[in-house]
């Protein structure tokens, strides 16, 4: 049985990887303990802050960070934790609390498509996986069963078995555009960790419009229910445990996690297997803040990969005013896309995109429009109403390709617990920039057939980030040019694994969460099967 | 003596019911036809007979659901065909006697959890379908659940024969030609498979249905069930026919109130598949049921509350500190307005229901609030899954009492009140048993008063002798 | 408004603070014919003070309203002077320049920017606390209302605010009425 400071495994992150990790080998039998930085949080508290913020749009407003866990923020004003070395802005966003970041995710849950794991083999650009779709299927499958996912059939992602419920209703507005476009574009339901009916106990869909940032009924599947169920599994959960560096022996092996409690005293967990499991930023930063006189680089970087290839989806999109009135804002957030630039020829060429439709509703930001306009007076609702009923957007998921030199360091500044913040190196290669001009042929065509006008694009040259952190820990069979093996566990340190987003070494064009978990469900599976002696899993 | 006459009445009941224990044990019924057992189905399923006999996500009618009663925990048992744990070897005659008397096949008496006593009514005809049913087409379940074990003295059988001869009254449903077809269809269903006076009767100290008080009113573990009459303010005099119907169909009617619970339950496992007639039917009986009112209540539960504004009065508000000190429109905001909306009115079309114009906000008695907030309202049928969800993990008990008081305040009956107390029974599942430790005393108290009878006896007898 | 009126409403505001039917004809007194075009439901409404009937006939015709709730009035002005002690007179001078030179609505920002009026800011402070229920920016920004900002309650037949559930599930599958 696991107790305060030892463990058979100890994870670092309660995030929704950390925490399905850790429920996973509970239910196994093993003794896991969780080290959060952050405090633990209700759901209750989440919708209070949102509806009582003065920042509605942004959806980090009801995530204040503690001073002993701190997170990017940058509004009202940067509080400057990820230092920005450019040349391109890297603005990530992530929570550090119990159940991590996807509190407030769009609950996409795709699959890779499994070309996505081959880019170098047939297009020349990127890199290959160590593994390929098929050994990861079953795996998104366990995922997809846990997390409740459902979504058009047929999407370029092969299925052993169905979802484990029917799609999520679509929204009026998106069918006029599916029926819109028909013939031109298939517009799909996307596919999402969202209940179409109760399930796991948790009740459908009701159509609160506020995905990001907070489900107010569990409706979608969150890392704070996947804490509770690893909790539930025996796993125990310290919450306001920041973890600041991992010890090894002489001989490499991890021995204890250090943290710093709230008040800055330093605690000791030991265990026989470490998995670091802190999103693709936080999950670097520990390794390389682990340094010491046998590994100066840093925990499992004799590659001097830790770090490195840091990936994400940057986004372009399109606003303009459909012909008939649609009202966005009836239903889920992110509710139907398409997917047919996802994988091609064109690779060789340019990045691969998904096209994603927002349903979110417009009333907050077209009445922040109208106003900074000086609109007044009985024009100010018309056109509000107008702009309610008639906006539509269109946006990009740009792949981006690993380069070495976008990476997460250690700054030189410190942040309020005397740790070095992290980082950010990066810019956006001509990949995705071609990518990105190859999408504005799609949207101008989308709004045509929408009767679209008033369009506004995206300012030329800037690309919002969209939170997918990859390739900083990479995956890879090479331990030269790799951080960990197809298993998640580093070349360097045999009990040392890494369960997140950050081993996916390409980013494709779907969301990351779905790839980290099932890759983690994965690694857990090797893991247990190697303790148990038994014949490994592909 | 009287005590030997009941005696001699008990030996008589006893003996009848062996003896036809031993004529009519025979191998069960041959295959009957398919329209019966389809007739059989419908009023198994009228009769909610899964509610008690299946356990959920159990294999069906194989037993096991620990009934709560006051008196302690009664077993329901298996009723599928199997020979070895179930009613396979069960004659016609042997399973009428369960249904409609209470008496199980080896002669021991059941408990009235089975509600026989209701069941008492049911036709030959309709009892012929029911067996069809059980014997033809559940599947058999060899699994035996575990044997009720209920404190001395209830654990003695027996008692009830005597509970029997006091509240069982043995005759089938008689037609009362002057009124319609509809009603008696109603009063056929309501009094006898649908057995609704079992939970919405009132009960006396024996735990027998109080005749005087029909559908006035009960209590139901941690629920109650109440008043149904026909009296405009306490009961549903003030509800339609088809307003009636639609709550058993539906498990809710709009501007009166939603089933939660049991009677939740009662709806998805039985009212929904019942036909629109008969459910029209059981309305048109129950909408006849002599009034009863009480007098405290001055409007019915259904017409309470108006929508309220306070959301505004804690925007741009912190939470305090102290998780406790929450007020009720911040708890209000946090958990409720959600699905509720800001004024409490509900979504457009009314799909999440308005609070005001609500039973569960106008009653007295606030122990179903209390439940539906801790416990949620979860249907299997459609809707499907969690229609309100469950706060017991995320409210304290001063939590809820401070929601409950603000919500019966704003958007209910204003003279209600929830206790943080009576919050912390209901989340333990009730209170104490006492009838158990009542009757234990009242023995305790008989034989003393015996023993003390004798001793004085025997010392007026000394003195008489020694004087 | 000539010189002297303007004059004569400053002396009148100078000694407020007295709920007098004499101050029920004082909004009458703020609203000019031109004003009362815009808002005719200002002539029959009771002012507490000249500042808040000021506020509220500014607010009315920034919102395009014919009437705005009073309680809600309150809170925001209350918010309003808290957050910018000079509220109150710049309020006074905005409704006093409409009223001179019979700004229409639509033009008001464009006038005031143009002319470098040291009140450019104070029709969007006052837009955005009616229609999106904020006071303040930046560190200090507040939220006063949510559910019953003007841009909320604009759309309430049609969509409900981010996080208020829109009604059972596939509720929102249906054409909008």
């Amino acid at each position: 049985m696991a107790n305060d400071t030892s463990a058979d495994f100890v994870v670092v992150g309660s995030g929704i990887i950390g925490s399905l990790t850790a429920r996973k080998l509970a239910l196994a039998g093993a003794s896991v303990i969780i080290l959060e930085a952050g405090p633990r949080v209700t759901r209750g508290e989440l919708v209070a802050r949102f509806r009582n913020s003065p920042r509605r749009s942004d959806w980090m407003s009801p995530y204040p960070p503690k001073a002993w866990a701190p997170h990017p923020v940058y509004q009202p004003a940067d509080n400057g934790y990820l230092v920005q070395a450019g040349p391109y802005p890297y603005p990530a966003e992530y929570i550090r609390q119990v159940g991590g970041t996807t509190w407030h995710w769009a609950a996409h849950a795709w699959r890779n498509v499994p070309n996505d794991f081959r880019i170098h083999s047939l297009y020349g650009v990127g890199v290959d996986w160590p593994i390929s779709y098929d050994d990861l299927e079953p795996y998104y499958q366990e995922a997809e069963e846990i997390m409740g996912v459902s979504g058009a059939p047929d999407t370029g992602s092969p299925r052993n078995k169905p979802f484990p419920m029917e799609p999520v209703a679509e929204p009026w507005a998106m069918r006029r555009v599916r029926e819109r476009l028909a013939g031109t574009f298939p517009v799909v339901t996307n596919t999402t960790a969202r209940n179409s009916r109760g399930y796991d106990g948790r009740p459908a869909c009701c159509g609160n419009n506020s995905c990001q940032p907070i489900c107010p009924i569990d409706a979608q599947y969150h890392g704070g229910l996947a804490a509770d169920a690893a909790e539930a599994a025996g796993a125990k959960l310290v919450a306001n445990a920041n973890v600041y560096k991992l010890e090894h022996d002489a001989a490499g092996r991890v021995v204890a996690a250090l943290y710093y409690d709230p008040d800055k005293t330093a605690h000791r967990v030991t265990g026989k297997t470490f998995i670091v499991a802190a999103n693709g930023i936080e999950s670097p930063r520990l390794l390389l803040l682990s340094a010491s006189d046998k590994f100066p680089h840093g925990l499992a970087n004799s590659s001097d990969m830790v770090g490195r290839n840091l990936m994400d989806h940057p986004s372009t999109s399109l606003t303009f005013d459909a012909d008939e009135d649609l009202w966005l804002g009836r239903g889920p957030q992110s509710p139907s896309s398409i997917n047919t630039m996802r994988d091609g020829a064109f690779r060789a060429e340019h990045a691969p995109y998904r096209l994603d439709f927002t349903n979110i509703s417009r009333v907050d930001g077209a009445t922040r429009a109208l106003i900074a306009d000086g609109v007044y007076g009985v024009e100010l609702e018309r056109r509000l109403r107008h702009s309610a009923a008639r906006e539509l957007n269109v946006k990009n998921v740009l792949e981006v390709l690993p380069r070495p030199e976008h990476r997460i360091t250690l700054s030189d500044q410190k942040d309020a617990m005397g740790i070095p913040k992290p980082e950010a190196h990066y810019s956006i290669d001509d990949y995705t920039r071609k990518g990105h001009e190859r999408s504005k042929d799609d949207f101008i065509r989308i709004a045509a057939l929408m009767g679209g006008s008033n369009l506004r694009f995206s300012k030329d040259g800037d690309f919002a980030n969209n939170q997918h952190i990859c390739g900083t820990l990479s995956m890879g069979n090479d331990p030269a040019t790799s951080v960990c093996d197809g298993w998640g566990r580093t070349h360097d340190h045999e009990n040392l694994f890494l369960a997140s987003t950050g081993i996916l070494p390409t980013s494709g064009t779907c969301n990351s969460t779905e790839n980290g978990v099932a890759l983690a469900l994965r690694t857990v599976q090797h893991m247990l099967a190697e303790q148990a002696g038994a014949a490994k899993p592909r | 003596m009287i005590a030997a006459t009941a005696a001699g009445r008990m030996l008589t009941v006893l003996a009848a019911a062996f003896a036809s224990t031993l004529a009519f044990a025979q191998a069960p019924a041959a295959a009957a036809s398919a329209d019966i057992v389809k007739r059989g189905e419908y009023l198994a399923i009228a009769g909610d007979c899964t509610a008690c006999h299946s356990v959920p996500g159990g294999k069906p009618f194989g037993g096991g659901l620990a009934i709560p009663t006051p008196i302690g925990e009664i077993i329901a048992t298996n009723i599928t065909p199997s020979r070895s744990a179930g009613i396979g070897n069960y004659s016609l005659a042997q399973f009428d006697d369960a249904l409609r008397r209470g008496v199980r096949a080896d002669g021991a008496h059941l408990y009235p959890a089975m509600p026989y006593t209701s069941y008492a009514l049911v036709t030959d005809d309709d009892v012929a379908a029911l067996y069809a049913y059980f014997m033809n087409a559940v599947t058999p379940v060899d699994a035996a659940p575990p044997p009720t074990r209920l404190p001395f003295p209830f654990n003695v059988r027996l008692s009830m024969l005597a509970w029997n001869l006091l509240f069982l009254h043995d005759a089938t449903f008689k037609r009362d030609p002057a009124k319609s077809d509809q009603w008696n269809r109603g009063a056929y269903l309501s009094r006898g498979l649908a057995h609704c006076s079992t939970c919405h009767s009132p009960r006396n100290l024996l735990m027998a249905e109080d005749a005087s008080r029909d559908l006035g009113g009960g209590d139901v573990g941690t629920w109650f069930a109440p008043n149904v009459t026909s009296d405009v303010i306490s009961g549903v005099g003030g509800w339609s026919e088809q307003e009636l119907a639609d709550y058993l169909r539906n498990g809710r009617t709009a501007g009166k109130g939603q089933a939660s619970g049991p009677m939740a339950e009662a709806v998805d496992n039985s009212f929904r598949h019942m036909t629109d007639a008969d459910l029209h039917a059981i309305a048109t009986y129950v909408k006849s049921v002599p009034a009863l009112r009480d007098t405290a209540e001055t409007r019915p539960a259904y017409a309470w509350g108006a929508p309220a504004d306070d959301l505004d009065t804690i925007r741009g508000v912190a939470l305090p500190d102290d998780a406790e000190q929450v007020t009720g429109p911040q708890l209000y905001d946090a958990n409720c307005a959600t699905c509720h909306q800001a004024r409490g009115q509900g979504s457009f079309d009314g799909g999440l229901p308005p609070l005001f114009h609500n039973t569960a906000l106008g009653r007295a008695d606030t122990n179903n609030l209390v439940m539906v907030i801790l416990d949620g309202i979860v249907h299997n049928g459609e809707p499907a899954g969690v229609v309100m969800p469950a706060f017991r993990r995320d409210l304290s008990d001063q939590q809820v009492a401070t929601l409950g008081n603000y919500l019966l305040q704003r958007f209910g009956n204003p003279d209600a009140k929830v206790a943080a107390g009576q919050v912390g029974k209901l989340r333990a599942g009730g209170g104490s048993t006492w009838i158990v430790w009542a009757v234990r005393a009242a023995m305790l108290a008989v034989v003393l008063l015996v023993v003390a009878a004798l001793i004085g006896r025997g010392a007026r007898r000394r003195r008489i002798r020694d004087t | 408004m000539s010189a002297h009126d303007v004059n004569a409403l400053h002396s009148v505001l100078q000694s407020d603070g007295d709920p007098d039917p004499t101050r029920r004809r004082l909004l009458a007194g703020l609203v000019t014919a031109y004003t009362a075009s815009l808002i005719p439901w200002a002539l029959a409404q009771p002012a507490p003070d000249a500042r808040r009937g000021a506020f509220a006939a500014v607010s009315a015709i920034l919102a395009g309203r014919q009437s705005l709730d009073t309680v809600q009035a309150t809170r925001l002005y209350d918010a309003l002077v808290a957050d910018d002690p000079g509220f109150a007179d710049a309020v006074v001078s905005l409704l006093a320049l409409i009223n001179e030179q019979h700004i229409d609505p639509l033009q008001l920002q464009k006038t005031l920017d143009d002319a470098h009026s040291p009140l450019t800011a104070l029709p969007r402070t006052i837009a955005t606390a009616w229609y999106l229920g904020i006071v303040g920016s930046g560190a200090r920004a507040r939220c006063l209302a949510f559910e019953s900002a003007l841009n909320a309650v604009a759309v309430a037949d049609v969509l409900k605010p981010p996080t208020y559930a829109y009604g059972v599930y596939g509720s929102w599958s249906t054409k909008p009425a």
